[in-house]
């Protein structure tokens, strides 16, 4: 049995299972499989056709993807409005021919040509933009009849312009360098492309109209009631695609120097195959600049290369539009289970061994009573999820509720209560500074400061990016509990980095360190991460030395204490192992005791379960996560112990009625006070053997 | 056939596809009926009720007790003390009582004179329930041979199937066991027709039994908890009652079996998880997540271990009314339940009470199917 538990152990800690989920979440993952597609294609034609990686032939390539690629990022704009263009062709083709009229027939300078050639490129698009985005007609119909009218308009023009185009040519070394010029070996109108395509990826991904783009797109009626101009988007969008459609024609235009009647015939088709074998998705508001470039690439070689092998014009088009087919089929299937296959791999849980429970029968001081049955409730129904309660020095009382908001209970006898500051998100963990500011740990922002006038300050919200962790860790998700070194240092947990505030109970399924240390250092503004992989990271509190703390790890059922300063800095060392329950928040309290909220008891199945992550893992596929199986927590209980670690004595609420889960206590003038997350009210109790008039200011402060 | 195509989802969904029990809808709506039915009796360890002539008589432990019919309020009536835990009480045409009694077997007879028969030990050790069938003999529930009838949770997480349908033939004393493999048959009723209706509890279903033919044909199934006693009702229907809920973390523990037998070898068994027949006080009872207090509520729909469920059925044994007592009710693990003229009685014995209600008339209840 052993060695089995030991190989099992061995197992969960070599291979590491949560991986393959958190490599789900990424957004990038949607270029994988495109980009994949991408190199196997190059590997085959660099075994198939001899000599295909030379530097003439990736010239070649490098000045049409350049073009297509410029058309195929116009493409992408408009489908990531929710859209589709299939004028690109017929645009294309008139702005050709506007950019070699002016420059081969009017003999304009270039400048004067290249705003020339972007304004039809413009108008073409505004015209899209305008019957679509205000007149709200159908973007396939619209663009249809729009390829079909410039097609015409193309027709007319051109046989009365194309003698005068090819008996001309102009004399500008710059038309040329766009033309036929590079630098080390890269073609000048490749650059051009790169540089646009950059632009167009931070303006997609990280600017602000980008993030309308994607959301008009996605999602139209959220991102409009989301107050984003919809119409003026998607208007947008279709200039835009005329603008870059217009760029391309310029490129094309310095390199031919001539156009013909099938100029941009059928080139819709090529471009939609390109951004959707890229992976764009035809839904909209999925897809980035990669996911064209690479479907361009990946098509430009395809047909390249079936010219090359000698494919008949017919076969080559047969071929491409079965690989859009496949496309198009394999987006579907893969927005349709992406999600799927993420909720099924992403809970990864792991082994947890846990010693055999203590059995408070056979303990002095962990037997259970009912000295919480006659607690005093404070706020019943005022308040909901009150994580930690804290008392200020005159006597006031304040807790975080879930509505996102502190509130305070006017001493002494707590019938009053006001809000003090909405901050927006549930705090939980409370101190208050020497200097009467109240930090909090909100649950999915950071950590924030409530100066005594009630103004709400960021404190800190992002922490050092690990270096190997997949999911960005930067963002504090959870941050917990937090307490403040002598120096004005802030330490906080961080319970898990894995789930979100509401998921907490699936951190409790895995029991993995998902969750960590972190200081705020309040003289350089810095926060950094000081200690990693606990298992659910809870609460903290100073010890009296101001050089350690001690923290909760909530799934371990243990306390560590951590040397922050002083000759053992960096130790951390077991506190209190093998606790008869879950620890939440820790809290100095009289007679230098410490008080240790127990959020719920351990239950002996439980703890099998944690040592079978096999099992876990099932149940979480199998059965609906209000029906999994949890440590009980409709009883809590608060320890009070030495500061050597030992068990002083324990309070219980037997029935569970009015305190069922105890997630923090705050101890003041001879009072224990209650908080609860998942509870509506705060309770107190009197102490039995407390310093009558000791407070916690008193004992982290001094005196006033 | 239904068989066939089960077997085969479950092979190919062995591991990974999702579990659920049938949901509480349609007539098993959940109410709080049973919740707020009078409650007449409080007695921790009340089991059973029959109705007896102008007597309505109830075990607890080792005693009978009886108030007289209808029923006017007060106290009841001790009529008998026996020599162990009764573990099912029946009334015969002829007016006397068949009272199984844990160990020992059947006695038959009238309060002060009982007569016993005795029954092999395998037997008598877990008799769930008795009713007298048309040739005069009384067919007995054995719900497992393997365990006693106070372990049936450990019956039921070891996938018990060894219970069987007794016929006792009162003259001789001698037995005959005409049904065998079956999951915990808790409860039986006579029909119509001449064969018995047995509650096959681990299977969450009804069979009727031929005691000729041996013949065993499903009258109900997939039901969403697991059943306890089945009597008649008045008008020719049944009542069911039923013991504890099926949670799919019941269900899926019961198919992981690497789990199950190290929780059976290594943790008590009131730590288990498992349907129970009230909700548990102790500090170290699983959990499940959906159960967790919520701003000092827990909610009626929460996964409890414990429920109070009471159905009656027509007499094609089809549910046509429902009685509850939810997850934040008291009314749990239902036992017994008993129809007279004076309503029906029903026996919690999760709670220790034994609770009056009156039924749908038959017009309210047709109504109801109608909607």
């Amino acid at each position: 049995m052993a060695a089995k538990d030991e190989l099992l152990a061995l197992r969960y800690r070599l291979i590491p299972d949560r991986l393959l989920g958190e490599l789900l979440t990424k957004s990038w993952i949607d270029n994988v499989i495109p980009a994949l597609a991408l190199a196997v294609t190059v590997i085959i034609m660099t075994i198939l056709i001899p000599g295909y990686l030379s530097a003439g032939n990736m010239a070649d390539l490098g000045r049409q993807v350049s073009e297509m690629g410029l058309i195929a990022l116009a493409m992408t704009v408009v489908i990531l409005s929710g859209g589709i263009d299939l004028s690109v062709g017929s645009m294309f083709a008139l702005c050709v021919l506007t950019a070699l009229t002016c420059m081969n027939v009017a003999g304009l300078p270039i400048g004067v040509s290249l705003a020339a050639t972007l304004a039809a490129g413009l108008l073409c698009g505004l015209l899209n933009g305008v019957l679509i985005g205000y007149l709200r007609l159908r973007a396939f119909i619209t663009t249809l009849v729009t390829l079909v009218i410039f097609r015409a308009l193309y027709d007319i023009i051109f046989p009365r312009l194309a003698s005068a185009i090819v008996g001309s040519f102009p004399t500008s070394a710059l038309w040329d360098l766009i033309g036929f010029g590079d630098f080390f070996g890269v073609p000048v109108s490749f650059l051009i492309f790169a540089v646009i395509a950059i632009v167009l990826h931070i303006g997609l991904s990280r600017l602000r109209p980008g993030w309308r783009l994607r959301a008009v797109g996605g999602a139209r009626r959220s991102a409009y009631n989301a107050g984003i101009n919809v119409k003026f988007t998607v208007c947008m969008a279709y200039v835009v695609s005329g603008l870059l459609t217009a760029t391309a024609a310029f490129l094309f235009s310095a390199r031919l120097g001539s156009t013909g009647a099938d100029t941009g015939v059928g080139l819709e088709i090529t471009v939609l195959t390109a951004v959707v074998l890229g992976g764009v998705s035809l839904g909209g508001g999925r897809g980035s600049v990669g996911n064209a470039i690479i479907g361009t690439v990946l098509v430009l070689i395809l047909s390249n290369s079936l010219i090359r092998l000698s494919m008949p014009g017919s076969v080559n088009q047969l071929i491409l539009g079965l690989v859009l087919v496949a496309a198009v089929l394999f987006d579907r299937k893969w927005i349709k289970n992406r999600s799927k296959i993420l909720s099924k791999v992403y809970v990864s849980p792991t082994y947890l061994p846990l010693r055999d429970r203590p059995d408070p029968g056979d303990d002095d001081y962990l037997a259970v009573n009912d000295k919480l049955g006659g607690v005093e409730l404070i706020g019943l129904g005022a308040v909901e999820g009150p994580e930690d309660v804290i008392l200020d020095r005159d006597g006031n009382l304040y807790t975080g509720t879930r509505h996102g908001n502190i509130v305070r209970f006017f001493g002494p006898d707590f019938k009053r209560h006001e809000v003090f500051a909405r901050i927006g998100g549930h705090p939980l963990g409370l101190a208050f500074s020497p200097d009467g500011d109240l930090l909090t740990c909100v649950g999915g922002m950071g950590v924030y400061r409530v100066t005594p006038q009630g103004v709400v300050e960021k404190v800190t919200d992002e922490t050092n990016r690990s270096l190997l962790s997949i999911i960005d860790d930067s963002r504090l998700r959870l941050p917990d509990d937090l307490d403040i070194a002598p120096d004005g240092r802030v330490f906080f947990s961080e319970a898990t980095i894995r789930y979100d505030m509401s998921e907490w109970a699936v951190d409790a399924l895995e029991g993995r360190g998902n969750g960590r240390l972190i200081c705020y250092n309040p003289h350089t503004g810095t926060t950094r991460t000081v200690l990693r992989n606990l298992i659910f990271p809870n609460g903290i509190t100073m010890c009296r030395d101001g050089q350690s703390l001690l923290f909760a790890e909530t799934w371990a059922c243990r306390i560590s204490r951590y040397w922050f300063d002083g000759p053992s800095k960096g130790r951390v060392e077991i506190f209190m192992d093998n606790l008869p329950g879950y620890p939440d928040n820790i809290n100095r309290g009289s007679n230098g005791a410490y008080w240790v909220a127990l959020l719920g008891m351990r239950t002996k199945t439980f703890d099998l379960a944690m040592r079978k992550p096999a099992f876990r893992r099932r149940m979480a596929k199998r059965i609906a996560s209000d029906e999994w199986m949890f440590p009980n927590i409709n009883r809590g209980c608060v320890l009070q112990v030495s500061e050597a670690g030992e068990l002083m004595d324990s309070y219980w609420d037997k029935a569970g009625e009015n305190h069922p889960s105890i997630t923090s206590t705050c101890e003041h003038r001879g009072w224990l006070y209650l908080g609860g997350v998942s509870n509506n009210r705060i309770g107190r109790v009197r102490i039995e053997n407390s310093v009558p008039d000791w407070t916690i200011h008193q004992d982290y402060w001094g005196e006033r | 056939m239904s068989d066939l195509s089960s077997w085969i989802v479950n092979m190919l969904h062995r591991r990974d596809a999702g579990i659920s029990v049938p949901a509480m809808d349609g007539v098993l709506k959940p109410n709080s009926r049973l919740e707020d039915a009078t409650c007449i009796l409080n007695m921790p360890g009340i089991d059973d009720v029959v109705a007896a002539g102008s007597k309505l008589v109830v075990s607890a432990g080792s005693s009978l007790l009886a108030f007289p019919l209808p029923f006017g309020g007060g106290d009841p009536e001790t009529i008998s003390t026996f020599e162990g835990a009764i573990s099912f009480l029946a009334v015969l045409d002829d007016g006397r009582y068949a009272v199984g009694v844990t160990g020992k077997g059947v006695y038959l007879g009238v309060p002060g004179s009982f007569t016993l028969i005795e029954l092999a030990p395998e037997l008598s050790a877990c008799m769930m329930d008795a009713t007298q069938v048309a040739d005069g003999r009384l067919a007995i529930c054995i719900g497992s041979l393997r365990n006693p009838a106070n372990e049936w949770k450990r019956d039921l997480m070891e996938k018990g199937r060894s219970g069987c349908l007794c016929l006792l033939d009162l003259d001789t004393g001698s037995s005959d066991i005409v049904a065998e493999d079956l999951a915990f048959p808790y409860g039986v009723a006579a029909r119509a027709e001449g064969s018995v209706a047995v509650a096959e509890s681990w299977r969450h279903r009804i069979v009727a039994i031929n005691p000729a033919s041996k013949k065993r044909t499903v009258l109900l199934e997939d039901l969403p908890a697991y059943l306890s006693r089945i009597s008649p009702a008045l008008n020719g229907g049944y009542w069911l009652t039923f013991l504890a809920p099926r949670r799919q973390l019941f269900e899926f523990v019961l198919r992981e079996d690497g789990f199950r037998k190290e929780m059976l070898e290594t943790v008590d068994s009131e730590e288990w998880v498992g349907p129970s027949l009230s909700a548990s006080t102790r500090y170290d009872h699983p959990l499940q997540q959906g159960a967790v207090r919520q701003m000092g509520i827990l909610k009626p729909w929460a996964p409890s271990s414990s429920y109070g469920l009471v159905v009656r059925c027509d007499e094609n044994m089809r549910p046509v009314e429902s009685l509850h007592s939810r997850a934040d009710g008291a009314l749990h693990g239902i036992t017994g339940i008993c129809e007279t003229d004076d309503g029906v009685f029903a026996v919690s014995r999760g709670a220790g009470k034994l609770v009056r209600f009156t039924g749908d008339s038959a017009g309210s209840a047709a109504s109801e199917v109608q909607s």
